[in-house]
């Protein structure tokens, strides 16, 4: 069963995408697809969370490697109980790389599908 | 030709009319129900501009319906329901819907009888998201159930909406859908150019009003009723909604919500000239609409459609 839980959506800052329901699913894929990224230089950090209640979140390990081009791109997960999220960051490469660097507004336009398999 | 039919026990606690289309127990998987979605016919998969952000909509998912404390509640017959979630957005009750701010499942099918009887029901439960504590009875606005109808001379949305909370006043009041005398302007929110008509899709479409009304729900006359929301928002309880139709006569013919029974003989939803390509369409949806900045639930346990 595959779901579109972000369509084509800008996130900007920290963010994290609707909680989905997946118990009865053995394993999940998080296909993310860049569409667009209006200023040169954004990169995208974005990892994997699961929950047990759908409101208190933490991280299960996986995540994306940082990501600055328009594109599609996946990660897998498997025995994560019942529900999942991700949760990212947008910014300027240069914030990125220097904490203390000022804070440049990015954007990232995306769409987020999930695929649940028993 | 009599049949007699040995029904799953399950279907016991449904009142399926002849002949069942379907009979959807989601703890079998989505059973053909999907979110809703606009049509993706322009470059680039685009959608057309409108007044109502469409692509938006909360997404569906099978749920084990489980809280933080209570832990995982199922569904009646076994562990998975049906789950509508809303974004956690909402526009004041006048504008337009948020992006977001409602949650739609729908399932598509074409009629293969003779018009007749129709009816739909289902076990269902509501609640917000537990993001905060209190008792959040009012951040839903609403939800409801309809079929979106076309035959040769007409497409028609018939359905119903329980309309609990207007910008946190609670009303808990049962409405119809049937569209006001309106222009296609008016009914997009005053906007032209929409490529939407009068009386189609009035779950997002038709002006809203203080009182609760829009331009494509009238109240159910002597229509409040009191539903179990429960003490908690982690404590969910099914209820049962049943709404009968003729295809023939384009008449309601009445609704069961609980254990009350309203008469809608004579009440018409009306119709639109039918839209092209999508002749004996029928369409059952579902859909929950939050009144506030968090996530409202509907949590469907099993629909059955049938007909006589």
């Amino acid at each position: 069963m595959t779901t579109t839980v972000e369509q084509r959506k800008d996130f900007t800052g920290d963010f994290d995408t609707h909680p989905m329901e997946g118990a009865w699913a053995g394993e999940a894929i998080f296909f993310l697809t860049i569409e667009s990224l209006p200023q040169a230089g954004t990169v995208l950090n974005v990892r994997v969370q699961i929950s047990a209640d759908g409101v208190n979140w933490m991280d299960e390990g996986t995540a994306f490697p940082a990501l600055g081009e328009v594109g599609h791109y996946f990660v897998k997960v498997r025995h994560f109980g019942g529900w999942l999220r991700l949760k990212g960051r947008v910014q300027q490469r240069s914030e990125a790389e220097d904490e203390s660097a000022a804070a440049v507004p990015a954007t990232a336009n995306l769409s987020i599908h999930l695929a649940l398999k028993a | 030709m009599e049949r007699t039919l040995a029904y799953d026990g399950e279907l016991a606690k449904f009142q399926p009319l002849g002949h069942i289309l379907c009979y959807d127990d989601f703890d079998r998987g989505p059973c053909g129900w999907l979110n809703l979605m606009p049509n993706y016919t322009l470059e680039n998969l685009g959608v057309r501009d409108s007044i109502v952000e469409k692509t938006q909509w909360g997404p569906i998912m099978l749920s084990s319906a489980t809280f933080r404390f209570p832990g995982t509640h199922g569904s009646m017959n076994g562990t998975y329901s049906l789950k509508l979630a809303t974004r956690p957005v909402a526009a004041p009750y006048l504008q337009p819907p948020a992006p977001g701010s409602i949650s739609h499942a729908i399932k598509r099918m074409t009629t293969h009888r003779k018009p007749g009887l129709l009816q739909f029901e289902t076990w269902y439960a509501y609640t917000p998201e537990q993001d905060r504590w209190g008792l959040s009875e009012k951040d839903i606005r609403a939800f409801g159930i309809c079929f979106d109808l076309q035959d040769a001379e007409s497409r028609s949305f018939v359905g119903l909406r329980y309309l609990n909370s207007v910008n946190g006043e609670m009303k808990k009041q049962w409405q119809y859908m049937s569209a006001s005398d309106v222009s296609d302007e008016e009914w997009a929110y005053g906007t032209s150019g929409d490529w939407c008509k009068r009386g189609i899709d009035p779950i997002w479409y038709g002006r809203r009003y203080d009182d609760g009304s829009t331009d494509g729900f009238q109240f159910v006359p002597d229509g409040r009723q009191e539903l179990c929301y429960n003490e908690s928002d982690d404590k969910i309880n099914w209820i049962y909604l049943r709404l009968l139709y003729d295809m023939e006569k384009k008449e309601y013919v009445e609704f069961q919500s609980r254990d009350r029974v309203f008469d809608l003989r004579g009440l018409s939803p009306g119709g639109s000239p039918p839209y092209a390509r999508i002749e004996g369409l029928l369409n059952p949806v579902i859909w929950v609409e939050t009144d506030t900045d968090r996530r409202a639930f509907l949590f469907v346990d099993s629909v059955v459609i049938s007909m006589a």
